[in-house]
């Protein structure tokens, strides 16, 4: 066990290097040229002035010198200057940020579980009756529902109808809980309905699979509760597949928190990350979509260890 | 004596007889559309969707529709009507028009994809499975690399390393193949480490074994015993994918990093319809935000319904997992 966790470990920073590389290489040789794109938009075409950008952010060297400079600054914390005003360090947009980003996910991943496991249960417990029926149609029409136009839905509609529409600003955790929380709930309950629905289906199949099996007609047969049966044995059996997916769902909210952040106005990862891209800007690219591998990375290790507490029978 | 013997060899008979029924290959039987409608409702209704959405998006010309991208069609800001069906853009556009034409693009973006993505993931997991040590390696490696990374934010990469340096080709324009690289890539890692372990999981079936034992040509072995194993969970992977790569092409047309939106050649779609200029009117002119959404999620609502049941019809054992 503790030898494969450190095996585990070791493995995240080859996995990081190798993502870094191949991020690095695609952004390298992206055509239009970063330079072009920061000062062309500021309406200056000197060449000169080109060849004075390229050379104070290095880069006109080759690109494993421009790669060896960014590992070993990204080693010590830095990932570069952003290449457009106000031109400070990558590192300290992302750690402003990425705390609301990440408050916007674990909310969405804790209302999807929330919502997710109770439909799914409920489903299972009673399927085939009418209320599993509505269950499966309303969860399949919520994997259907893009969130974005949820989102536009959520921020029009109630405006339409009753003058009132979520507060599109934002306020951090630290200043003022209560209100950062009531601005934080739009953007996580429209991510939260995809992935909660995803959720419930994968919980149901889970569960009915263990519904049926011996051991569970043998505790039904030995007289214990319903209640006790579903929840002591058969929730608890059901777990460990819906662990993976909860992990795996987070990779489905870093991406939709791109556009969701966006609608919002939340200065989160996601928005700096679609800002990079607009602005040509690769530091800034780089850097974040390298915060969301090493998000996920960490969180798909931290749910394989899961499984051996859900689960006594795995061991590594 | 004699009569004892024949009740034994009867008894025989009649064993061998019901053995031979119990591990008879069942006859094959004809698929009946109807049959399978009444025991999957649900995947009947996926079915009619698609073909309705198929159906608008090619007749759409003749279906009381302006060229899409016409100015002044009807007012501008116009509630639905008898004319104008879905009301009208700032611009006068037709909404109506602009909705069954953006389903084109979103049909076109997502089979393209899909079939890209998984008959190159599944060929990937061929040659990669086959091949072995380092080069099997270092697939998979990469595949692992590529999953971390949420597939907006690959196809956000890629929009600012490839996207101007691409042709356009016939029948595809420059952003249209962006699209289709940044979708289908994103479906690959996926593709490849399902199929890679069917392929390693087949090699070693008891019935491939047997099938080589009793001297079958290994392109017999390929494609009887084989293949139909990929063949049906190629279909599923496809059936799940094709919904999720609709999603994709709007959110990135959404984005603005899909299809061109402005100008005469501009492409109606679905994603970009929703974003952009046309948002700041949504809250006096709700039919702009509404019918290209709907449109949107009818189609994804319908394929996924549909991919649920053909994936419980074509493999049972995958019954939601996937």
């Amino acid at each position: 066990m503790t030898r494969y966790i450190v095996r585990r470990l070791v493995a995240v920073p080859f996995m990081l290097l190798g993502i870094s590389f191949v991020l690095f290489m695609l952004l390298y040789i992206r055509p239009g040229s970063a330079a072009f794109a920061a000062i062309g938009s500021v309406g200056d075409a000197d060449p000169r002035a080109f060849e004075n950008f390229e050379k104070r952010f290095g880069l006109d060297r080759p690109w494993y010198e421009q790669y060896g400079d960014w590992l070993w600054s990204a080693l010590q914390g830095s990932f570069g200057e952003r290449l457009t005003p106000p031109h400070d360090d990558v590192m300290d947009d992302i750690i402003e940020v990425l705390p609301n980003t990440l408050e916007i996910g674990l909310l969405t991943i804790f209302l999807s579980a929330v919502f997710g496991i109770s439909v799914g249960v409920l489903s299972a417990v009673r399927r085939n009756s009418i209320l599993d029926y509505a269950f499966r149609g309303i969860t399949i029409a919520g994997l259907s529902i893009p969130n974005f136009w949820l989102a536009i839905l959520v921020i029009y509609l109630p405006a339409l109808w009753w003058g009132w529409t979520p507060a599109r600003q934002w306020v951090v955790f630290t200043d003022d809980p209560i209100y950062n929380l009531s601005l934080a709930i739009w953007p996580a309950m429209t991510l939260a309905l995809a992935s909660a629905a995803s959720m419930a289906r994968f919980v149901r199949t889970s569960m009915l699979e263990v519904l049926y099996s011996d051991y569970v007609r043998t505790a039904r047969a030995k007289g214990l509760r319903d209640r006790r049966v579903i929840w002591g044995h058969v929730f608890r059996n059901s777990l460990i597949p819906v662990i993976t997916l909860l992990g795996l769902q987070l990779g489905a909210v870093l991406g939709g928190v791109v556009i969701i952040e966006s609608l919002f106005t939340v200065p989160g990862l996601g928005r700096l990350a679609l800002e990079g891209v607009t602005d040509q800007d690769y530091t800034v690219v780089l850097a974040t979509i390298m915060f969301f591998s090493f998000v996920f990375v960490i969180v798909t290790l931290i749910v394989d260890i899961m499984y051996t507490v859900v689960d006594p029978r795995i061991r590594y | 004596m004699s009569q004892e013997q024949t009740t034994v060899q009867d008894n025989e008979g009649v064993a061998e007889a019901a053995l031979a029924l119990e591990y008879a290959i069942p006859p094959r039987q004809r698929f009946n559309p109807f049959k399978w409608a009444r025991r999957e409702p649900f995947g009947a209704l996926g079915f009619a969707l698609i073909v309705i959405v198929v159906f608008l998006a090619v007749a759409a010309p003749v279906l009381n529709t302006s060229p899409p991208n016409e100015f002044a069609v009807g007012p501008p800001l116009e509630s639905p009507n008898a004319d104008n069906w879905f009301g009208t853009t700032a611009r006068g556009k037709d909404v109506w028009s602009r909705v069954l034409f953006g389903g084109r693009i979103s049909l076109k973006i997502g089979i393209a994809t899909v079939l890209i993505g998984t008959l190159g993931g599944t060929l990937i997991a061929l040659l990669s499975a086959y091949a072995g040590g380092a080069i099997d390696f270092g697939v998979g490696r990469l595949a692992d690399m590529l999953i971390t990374i949420p597939g907006i934010l690959l196809a956000l990469v890629l929009h600012s390393s490839i996207s101007a340096d691409l042709p356009d080709l016939p029948g595809l324009q420059r952003e249209e193949l962006y699209l289709v690289i940044a979708i289908s890539l994103f479906f690959m890692p996926g593709t490849y480490r399902i199929m890679r372990g069917v392929v390693l999981e087949l090699r070693e079936a008891t019935y491939v074994e047997a099938a080589q034992v009793i001297g079958s040509s290994s392109f017999r072995i390929m494609w009887r015993h084989v293949a139909p194993n990929m063949f049906g969970l190629m279909i599923v992977i496809t059936s799940i994918s094709l919904p999720a790569a609709i999603l994709t092409e709007a959110s990135l047309s959404f984005l603005g990093l899909g299809v061109p939106i402005g100008g005469l050649d501009a492409v109606p779609s679905w994603g970009a319809d929703l974003s952009g200029s046309s948002r700041r009117f949504f809250s006096v002119a709700p039919w702009l935000a509404v019918f290209p959404g709907l449109a949107l999620a009818i189609t994804v609502f319908g394929f996924n319904i549909f991919g649920d049941s053909l994936r419980d019809t074509l493999d049972p054992r995958l019954r939601g997992r996937i």
